[in-house]
């Protein structure tokens, strides 16, 4: 229980970090971490620090899910928009990682909104889920404009606990698994990725060294934010609707197919609504291939761990 | 608003969001570079070096700037809205299967999709009666039929299969595919799109089938030009149709008509391109190159038609201020070819040739129908009676879309007997009313043929016919019945729906009814009633059994001195005449009756001079009251034609 210095004295941080885990995995987390929170406070922004949004957070433990099925990489673009939504079983774990930490150590803990900074206007998430996962070890930035990869758990969706209970933290990834090998053969080759290649507005350009790591990675992120950030367009639809001459011009403005759909996305929440371009990750072979990226193989490895074990 | 404000409440003008849109924008993380993986390896110098490079905040950007924290994010969020392109998602939607974006291949749908403001024109002129329409497809009589499609099936199904025979010459399905596919894509190449009008003067040459197609599989519309139209008259066809190109023979006894068409090219500013059959002419393009080395178009950047395209635009008369423009799509077009086929008793193992030009529907109507099932075209390039003859014989086509004209000339100069025509198992003859006596004669002439009548319109394509099977009688005396999918009704000058045996004007609608001549309200006006039935300005009878005899043609009544009354059955007596070939009766004014008849002739060939006197007892002999012979005799060297044989008693001038 929390002392009257604030902390939690009676409980042991490694068994403490290691029953959180327990139950995150236990709860379908692929890999868990704790962050380096004074690493966090140091890179991130004024206003975006875990300390802004709980001053007397402690540690940031980072959750990561599993991305998609085989099946799902295989499916047409447009559909993957429906299972991009996977991220709320992140959200998931870590609502519950919240309620457990507070039950079982007495430690305020909150699950850190997933969401727009209501402040900071379009585009500006209240906290970045990406730096806190990278610092806690369980993903490394790509190529593919950031996004965390995993060397087996490939593409993850992230969620963060923060909580007042102090926890030893993890170090980054040692290694980082993008480029793939096949990747660099292809960047030798026509200087470009797949990420790179395949990306449907053409965000994503870099380079890659000598060594076969990254040496740039440029990300133009409002292109990317054209294709994937659908709830940009309602307002541009509505001035579209305003500033038509004819009648005919207001209605489609309003209602044609594409429009339409875009208040149905509104008003239902469609999974489609966010980031529903996958193209850069459907090409990276190691979100797709990863030992343990698709859920079948994994539980495949995880028997044939068990049966090591045995 | 910046947590409620207004802009005025933060300071923040449009001068300012002109002076800092750009450098707030760019120093945003809407831009992000990273140099190595400063973050995981915790390389901290590199981090601080590098926050500009990865994208800074608001507040960040506020320091660097020297404005508020409200002033970025409002300048940075107008100016996110204002770079935003919509739209972009589509991109997705075709990437199926196991497909991969490709910036090399992709070409935006803004550009990929758009249609010509004349072709748009076009397209808002297909307008059916909706409640038609839906009877049509419940029906079955409106399907997904395109040339491209019923191409692509028959490439497949027969490949090697005859599908053009033009002498020596035989083009198979999927040869004849190919050729189609280059064409298209030369002619994509060549600045013609979807929805544009191509317009097309050739006689009846494989060439000519080649350039439908692949005007079809552009997505393009087929404007034909009659051949015997010189550089007026196409200009004010090409002028009104708004053609973005023109196919044409290079060069031609009389004149030059691939030269004819560049030079109006400068008068024609939607004319791009002359494309020529034939030796090279300064500006045109050949059209035999583009058949041999075009690049067939991608079915993805290029998809085919479908059958609600507009595919056909076709002029039914005149070349003057309001041309009378017929637009068909392809289910009008296609559905009356497809249902007609089996009522024809057409089938793949038949050889179709057309004596009845290309440029003219009935003459395309024999290509729709060959295309349906998959049967050979044996063409005739240009009819002469000899030719036709000759070609029959040697080319043994099974059906034969000819007129009457056709027939009566062939009888003339005695080619029934020079030439064996029996190959032949079925006659549509249409292009003007048939002589009773002309179409047992050549029943009696070709017994195994199956000698039907066809009427039909522009506006119409085939509308009514006789089928094989029917009573010698019937084909010999009448049009025959309404083909499926298609309605007749004969109605008196008040709208009156007349009783069976009863005269009146023809008219129609069903599914291969066009929906309006194109850019010509007056005329449509006139076209049809207030019900929605097009008023085809003929006059027929029908009989209990659904035939309908064609009488004439309502501006060719005859009213002397109250007494009206239709030529055309004194026409069919004089056609009969010895000494006549072609007879036309047509109203002459006069100060005291009204009408006279006056009666227009050509002789037969080596007949004596004939005399008004002779033809009246002629007819007298025949029981026709006086008051409808005729009061004049003009004796023409030739007779003023269709491109299907049939008189145009317009241009009788009465000296």
């Amino acid at each position: 229980m929390k002392s009257a210095d604030g902390s939690f004295s009676d409980v042991d941080p490694v068994a403490a970090k290691q029953t959180i885990i327990d139950y995150c995995k236990k709860k379908g987390a692929l890999a868990v971490g704790v962050a380096d929170l004074a690493a966090i406070e140091r890179i991130a922004p004024p206003g975006h620090r875990p300390s802004d949004l709980m001053p007397r957070v402690k540690s940031v433990i980072s959750v990561g899910v599993g991305g998609q099925t085989a099946g799902v990489w295989s499916l047409p673009a447009k559909a993957m928009a429906y299972f991009g939504s996977t991220e709320t079983r992140a959200y998931g774990v870590a609502y519950g990682a919240a309620f457990f930490i507070e039950s079982r150590f007495g430690a305020p803990t909150i699950y850190c909104p997933p969401d727009m900074d209501p402040e900071g206007g379009p585009r500006v998430p209240l906290q970045s889920l990406k730096l806190h996962a990278e610092l806690a070890g369980i993903g490394a930035r790509s190529l593919a404009g950031d996004i965390l990869l995993h060397p087996e758990f490939g593409y993850m969706y992230f969620a963060s606990v923060f909580t007042e209970l102090e926890l030893p933290p993890d170090a980054p990834m040692a290694e980082n698994p993008c480029p793939a090998p096949s990747c660099i053969d292809m960047y030798r080759k026509i200087g470009q990725t797949p990420c790179m290649k395949f990306c449907p507005v053409q965000c994503l350009s870099g380079e890659i060294d000598e060594a076969g790591k990254q040496k740039v990675m440029r990300y133009d992120m409002a292109k990317c934010a054209e294709m994937s950030q659908q709830y940009e367009s309602v307002p541009a639809m509505i001035m579209d609707a305003i500033a038509a001459e004819t009648p005919a011009a207001r209605e489609d403005a309003l209602f044609d197919p594409d429009n339409k759909m875009l208040w149905y996305k509104v008003s239902a929440g469609s999974g489609g609504w966010f980031a529903q371009c996958f193209e850069c990750m459907r090409a990276c072979p190691i979100a797709t291939r990863a030992p343990a990226a698709d859920p079948i193989r994994r539980m495949h490895l995880l028997r044939q761990v068990k049966a090591g074990q045995e | 608003m910046a947590r409620g404000l207004t802009r005025a409440q933060i300071g923040v003008t449009e001068a300012m969001l002109r002076t800092f849109g750009e450098v707030v924008f760019g120093l945003s993380h809407n831009h992000q570079t990273r140099h190595g993986d400063p973050i995981r390896l915790q390389d901290w110098a590199e981090v601080e070096r590098q926050r500009e490079d990865m994208g800074l905040s608001d507040a960040q950007i506020a320091v660097r700037l020297g404005l508020t924290r409200d002033q970025v994010l409002f300048i940075r969020t107008l100016e996110e809205r204002r770079r935003f392109r919509t739209g972009h998602y589509q991109r997705l939607l075709e990437l199926g299967g196991g497909k991969r974006f490709r910036a090399e291949k992709f070409t935006p749908h803004l550009d990929r999709f758009r249609y010509s403001e004349a072709a748009l024109a076009l397209r808002a002129a297909l307008a059916f009666d909706p409640r038609q329409v839906r009877a049509f497809v419940a029906r079955g009589w409106w399907r997904d039929d395109t040339l491209t499609g019923w191409l692509a099936r028959h490439a497949s199904e027969r490949p090697d299969a005859p599908a053009l025979v033009q002498g020596e010459v035989v083009i198979g399905w999927r040869a004849l595919q190919a050729r189609a596919e280059r064409l298209a894509g030369a002619l994509a190449t060549a600045g013609v799109a979807k929805g544009d009008v191509v317009s097309v003067q050739m006689p009846n040459l494989a060439e000519f089938a080649i350039a439908y197609l692949a005007i079809c599989r552009l997505g393009a519309v087929l404007s034909t030009i009659y051949m015997p139209y010189r550089a007026t008259e196409i200009e004010s066809l090409l002028r009104h149709s708004r053609a973005t190109a023109a196919i044409c023979m290079a060069t031609a006894k009389d004149w030059a008509p691939a030269a004819t068409f560049v030079e109006l090219q400068a008068k024609l500013p939607d004319l791009k391109a002359v494309i020529a059959l034939g030796p090279g002419v300064p500006g045109a393009l050949s059209l035999a190159g583009m058949i041999d080395t075009g690049t067939p178009l991608d079915a993805e950047v290029a998809p085919p038609p479908v059958a609600a395209d507009p595919f056909l635009l076709l002029y039914t008369s005149g070349t003057t201020a309001a041309p009378k423009a017929v637009l068909h799509n392809y289910h009008t077009m296609l559905s009356n070819a497809r249902l007609g086929a089996s009522e024809h008793a057409l089938t793949v193992a038949d050889r179709v040739m057309s004596a009845a030009p290309f440029a003219h529907l009935f003459g395309l109507y024999s290509l729709h129908s060959a295309f349906f099932v998959g049967a050979a075209s044996v063409l005739l390039p240009v009819f002469t009676p000899p030719e036709m003859a000759a070609a029959i014989a040697r080319d043994v086509p099974t059906a034969l879309w000819t007129g009457s004209a056709h027939i009566a000339a062939c009888r003339a100069l005695g080619l029934f007997d020079k030439f064996d025509l029996g190959s032949l198992k079925l006659a549509i003859m249409s292009g003007s009313a048939c002589p009773p006596e002309l179409v047992r004669w050549f029943a009696a002439r070709l017994p195994g043929c199956a000698v039907t009548q066809l009427w039909g319109m522009t506006e119409t394509q085939a509308a009514l016919y006789t089928r094989p099977g029917d009573a010698l009688e019937v084909a010999a005396q009448s049009a025959g019945r309404v083909s499926p999918g298609t309605e007749v009704r004969i109605a008196s000058p008040d709208g009156t729906v007349l009783a069976p045996g009863e005269e009146g004007e023809l008219q129609v609608r069903g599914c291969l009814l066009f929906p309006g001549y194109f850019n010509n309200d007056a005329a449509n006006q006139d076209a049809f009633t207030a019900d929605g039935w097009f008023r085809s300005g003929d006059l027929a009878t029908i009989d209990a059994h659904g035939n309908v005899a064609i009488t004439g043609r309502i501006k060719d009544v005859i009213n002397r001195g109250g007494v009206k009354f239709n030529p055309r059955d004194i026409e069919d007596l004089l056609d009969a005449h010895p000494k006549i070939l072609q007879s036309a009766i047509v109203p002459m004014p006069d100060p005291v009756l009204g009408e006279r008849a006056c009666c227009f002739v050509t002789l037969r060939p080596g007949a004596a001079a004939l005399a008004l006197d002779e033809v009246t007892q002629f007819l007298s002999q025949r029981n026709i009251a006086r008051t409808k012979l005729p009061e004049r005799l003009v004796i023409v060297p030739e007779m003023p034609l269709t491109p299907t044989r049939k008189i145009i008693k317009g241009r009788l001038v009465i000296p």
